[in-house]
């Protein structure tokens, strides 16, 4: 990407904003209750990075962080979560989680020092060629990518491990949209729609496992285990 | 000089004679958003006023902590009207006599002549209200640290007045990313400091539940009207250091003069009943928590302080 | 142009596989295709050993020798499995539910198309796709039989090894940044060879490590393997066979593209890395083997401890350690699936899944005994088999560089498998035969797969033959620099 001398003040603090939102998202996926907020909360998520796409796309004049823009929001703003709620209809209007592995405010200390350790593993990265941009966009999105892996362990239901792992991909997308903005447009293309299949697999098999097992409670399904 | 002293008398005044109102209007705005009439905005006056008329029972047992909590939890509130800004962006005459940590501790004070006073008496539902609002106030503590070493850190200085600058000045700073997330996460310690849902009921009559209402019970006469006067300015001093400070630090009177000062009050008004019609629907939407449920709430709260004090550290 | 006959094809089949035409008619379009794809792949690989790269278009799709040695396993097992499941799958699915059928043969060559587009594809970014494809493709073949077990299995699978992709990817992306913030080079596996030394080494290794982490997850390196016992042991047993035999090496080939790029200095950081992962895997797969209790598990866990053994062959450094890496991945591919496929036929002779319920094969159904028997045998290196032979030059690889302590653990280790999976082997196939009744005689087209894979295995042990001797060398190289 070259360099732009003049980076507008106003979209360095907004890309920043957007930066703090999508952590303070991927921590609270980690513990809200409410599978259907969950849902509701990784929309939100999906929009911070069209979000960011489009304030990076306006500062380096770039058309193809708008279409990636526009290709998120389709593909995980909309298509997604209506998928979703499609197919697994029970569990996300029906259920919260009740009993978390880890209780809430350990799970949330956990997750602040696992933000802290992002941080530390993008720095030297940064030290290395961080421009404006990646300085807010690679620790925030590692991180995202950490809590999310973080939410797959934790939770025990599925659809909340599901979007975990959606989640994890949001993080990795929006450390993306700034250090790698060049991938070619295929790549970008083929990526989003290979995430509609994860969730598409992912919705399908939630639905089959409910109607051969009776319960979404994943993280109890230890048939397999033996030693 | 002289100014600067009558302004800050003039604050105090302004402090402790809106305060009711606010209170009043909030309680009215709750009805109204439930489709009901709801009581006169002045009705805090009137309940002030009658119960300053009406004659004092004290229990024997009770000690000289009882009698004092009224003046304390009435006194309090007013020293920190001295050092913030409510109506003008200069620090006045009191200003530096302590900073955000002092104003506090100095809030903190009264909680803690109330609580005692609840457990004083011997009635047993003000020893339960008194040990939950412990920790709910134990909780919030390093919330309030957090947030005050996020703010004094990023705007280098302790001093509300100097702090206001910092988000007012340069536009871009008020979207820096630290300051957004220290005001929610501010905005959930004043639920939680001033007992509204979802952190307790303040309109519940039930006192198996109640948290902050509780310290409030025993008192009669003069020490109620006291007691509920100086709630309310409580209410409105922590409002105003959210508002004037963190999220709204415009609208205040920057010229020395009498008419600007005035010109404040009904702005610094208008922005607190803004603010209680947020907490209005805030309210109307949600449910109370269950007791175990606030450390959730309230680690909620500490995560985002963190969040904000990671952000403005790593100078985002 | 081989290239794209070759993904077209199976495309084909896939389309041709969807068309309700009786029972018999996915499978025989599957058998057609796989052939098709296979003589493709072999005229592939011998192009590369001739000319250097085979090129369909520049810069997307192309094969260089180590990619065509990939493309010709993979196209092998689905050849071989294709036939498999021609007998087998008519066994398990039920005689009027042709839609089921029908079902697995499209995802079958679903699956077969995203393996055989991760070697093909040359823009990384296009790698990882493929790889995340290959896993979601193969989701509901895991649990094609729909037993809570089967689902269980393909929810852990789907679960992690999307994880591991997502870790994967942003990797990539650290890699590409790398790339682009040092030269302006097409971000295909060549151009990052050309690209690597001027790469600051911040990138490489962040890099490095996160997409050993994320597709290590799929390889099943250790601690990350807990998926795969599960997702291997209770797919249908040519399914099994694809996914021991080829797709964890094709992930593997993925990662150990990235080991050229890190040469500068003997005992590098990738290097080391590799040495590490795998003898912990090695270590960890050979005890787990000893207390499996279902024998495709076992299978499973050897798989396990064979990428462990590449990984650690390809980290020891020299064309001699790549050379056995890449002559270990031959061996393995074509023994692992032959152990699965036996493993299939003995389903289908005692109907049950666990070691402890069966016993003397050899005299209930003796051919079945036989092939398994020769696969436990092969695939914990015991000579005259292909392993033993591969297994052989790594060590003796090991020791001529001077690595004795990496080289003791990994033979050890390897001794220890040994007798874990013999004995367990021992105790089916040998011994008084239990009264378990014999579900059902073995299909012909089963143990004619089981024939014709026999012959690579015992082949290998004792002679490669010249091209694919030279193949082996080229890829090794491509592996060093």
């Amino acid at each position: 990407m070259t360099d732009q001398n003049m980076m507008i003040p106003v979209l360095t603090k907004l890309s920043a904003l957007t930066g703090a939102l999508f952590l303070l998202t991927a921590f609270a996926l980690v513990v809200i209750r409410q599978v259907i907020a969950c849902l509701r909360i990784y929309r939100f998520q999906s929009f911070l990075l069209a979000l960011s796409a489009v304030i990076l796309g306006y500062q380096y004049f770039s058309i193809h962080l708008f279409v990636v823009a526009a290709i998120t929001l389709a593909v995980k703003s909309i298509l997604i979560p209506w998928h979703i709620r499609r197919t697994v209809r029970h569990e996300i209007y029906a259920l919260r989680e009740i009993s978390l592995a880890i209780n809430i405010p350990t799970s949330l200390l956990i997750a602040v020092a696992i933000a802290i350790l992002a941080y530390f593993v993008a720095s030297p990265l940064l030290a290395a060629a961080g421009g404006g941009f990646e300085k807010i966009n690679l620790p925030v999105g590692l991180a995202g990518l950490f809590l999310g892996a973080y939410t797959v362990t934790v939770r025990r239901m599925a659809v909340p491990q599901i979007i975990g792992l959606l989640a994890m991909e949001n993080g990795a997308f929006f450390a993306g949209v700034s250090i790698a903005a060049g991938l070619p447009l295929v790549a970008e293309l083929a990526a989003a729609f290979d995430i509609l299949i994860v969730a598409i697999v992912t919705g399908l098999l939630t639905r089959m496992i409910h109607e051969r097992i009776g319960t979404t409670t994943v993280g109890e399904m230890t048939a397999l285990r033996e030693e | 000089m002289i100014n600067k002293i009558f302004f800050n008398v003039i604050q105090v005044l302004v402090v402790l004679a809106f305060a009711p109102l606010i209170k009043g209007v909030f309680n009215r705005l709750k009805e109204n958003v439930q489709s009901k009439r709801g009581p006169s905005i002045f009705q805090p006056y009137r309940d002030i006023w009658k119960l300053f008329h009406k004659d004092e029972v004290v229990s024997e047992q009770s000690s000289w902590i009882f009698r004092i909590t009224p003046y304390m939890v009435f006194i309090t509130p007013i020293f920190v009207a001295l050092l913030i800004p409510v109506l003008t962006g200069y620090p006045l005459f009191f200003a530096f006599m302590g900073d955000m940590l002092g104003g506090g501790f100095i809030l903190a004070l009264g909680g803690f002549f109330a609580t005692l006073a609840a457990i004083d008496t011997g009635n047993p539902y003000g020893a339960m209200g008194a040990s939950r609002t412990r920790m709910v106030g134990f909780l919030a503590e390093p919330v309030f640290m957090i947030v005050f070493f996020t703010v004094s850190f990023v705007a280098g200085s302790t001093i509300p007045y100097i702090v206001q600058k910092h988000w007012v000045t340069p536009l871009s700073n008020f979207f820096e990313p630290s300051h957004i997330l220290l005001m929610l996460a501010f905005l959930m310690l004043i639920i939680a400091e001033t007992g509204r849902i979802p952190v307790d009921n303040p309109s519940g009559h039930f006192e198996l539940a109640m948290i902050d209402e509780s310290k409030g019970l025993e008192y009669s006469g003069r020490g109620a009207a006291l007691m509920k006067w100086g709630s309310s300015m409580r209410f409105f001093v922590l409002s105003c250091i959210f508002l004037n400070v963190l999220v709204t630090p415009w609208g205040l009177a920057l010229g020395e003069t009498y008419q600007e000062v005035f010109l404040a009050v009904p702005l610094v008004l208008l922005k607190i009943l803004a603010f209680v019609l947020v907490l209005v629907v805030i309210e109307s939407s949600l449910a109370k928590l269950r007791l175990f449920r606030i450390t959730e709430f309230l680690g909620a709260a500490f995560a985002t302080s963190v969040l904000a004090m990671i952000s403005g550290l790593l100078q985002m | 142009m081989e290239l794209l006959y070759i993904l077209v094809i199976t495309a084909l089949a896939l389309g041709a596989s969807m068309i309700p035409a009786g029972r018999k008619f996915p499978p025989a379009v599957t058998f057609l295709g796989a052939l098709a794809v296979f003589v493709l792949s072999v005229i592939t690989a011998v192009k590369t050993i001739n000319g250097g790269e085979v090129v369909a278009i520049k810069d997307w799709l192309s094969c260089d020798s180590f990619g065509a040695l990939i493309l010709l396993l993979v196209a092998f097992v689905g050849l071989a499995a294709a036939v498999f499941s021609w007998g087998y799958m008519a066994k398990f699915v039920d005689p009027g539910d042709d839609r089921k059928m029908r079902r697995y043969y499209v995802l079958y060559n679903l699956f077969l198309l995203s393996m055989q587009a991760v070697p093909i594809l040359s823009q990384v970014a296009l790698v990882w796709i493929a790889v995340e494809l290959t896993t979601l493709l193969s989701v509901f073949l895991v649990s094609f039989e729909q037993t809570p077990e089967a689902l269980e299995a393909a929810w852990k699978y789907v679960v992690l090894t999307c994880m591991g992709a997502a870790f994967a990817l942003f990797g990539i992306l650290v890699l590409y940044w790398g790339m682009s913030v040092a030269a302006d080079y097409p971000f295909t596996w060549a151009g990052l060879m050309i690209a690597s030394p001027k790469i600051s080494p911040a990138f490489l290794n962040t890099a490095f490590f996160f997409i050993l982490i994320g597709f290590g997850t799929k390889v099943g390196l250790v601690p990350l393997h807990t998926w795969l016992p599960d997702a291997h042991s209770q797919a249908p047993s040519p399914i099994c066979a694809l996914l021991s035999g080829i797709e964890t090496t094709a992930v593997l080939y993925a990662i150990m593209r990235l080991l050229p790029m890190f040469q500068n200095g003997s005992a590098s950081y990738a290097s080391m890395w590799f040495v590490i992962f795998g003898l912990i895997s090695v270590g960890v797969a050979a005890f787990l083997l000893i207390q499996a209790k279902d024998y495709k598990r076992l299978f499973a866990f050897s798989t396990v401890e064979h990428m462990g053994i590449i990984l650690v062959a390809a980290g020891l450094g020299g064309h001699d350690a790549h050379f056995g890496a890449t002559l270990q991945i031959v061996s393995h591919t074509v023994t692992k699936s032959f152990c699965f496929f036996a493993a299939g036929a003995t389903l289908l002779a005692t109907g049950s899944r666990e070691i402890a319920s069966v016993r003397g094969l050899i005299r209930t159904s003796p051919s079945t005994g036989v092939f398994l028997t020769i696969g436990g045998l092969a695939i914990s290196g015991a000579p005259p088999f292909a392993v033993f032979l591969s297994e052989f030059s790594i060590l003796k690889a090991g020791i001529a560089s001077g690595q004795y302590i990496v080289t003791g653990l990994l033979a050890l280790f390897i001794v220890i498998a040994f007798f874990g999976i013999m004995f367990q082997i021992n105790r089916m196939v040998f011994g008084k035969p239990s009264t378990v009744s014999s579900k059902a005689a073995v299909p012909m087209t089963c143990i004619i797969t089981l024939i014709l894979m026999v012959i690579p295995v015992i082949l290998f042990g004792l002679y490669i033959p010249e091209t694919l001797l030279r193949l082996l060398h080229l890829a090794a190289s491509s592996l060093g620099r």
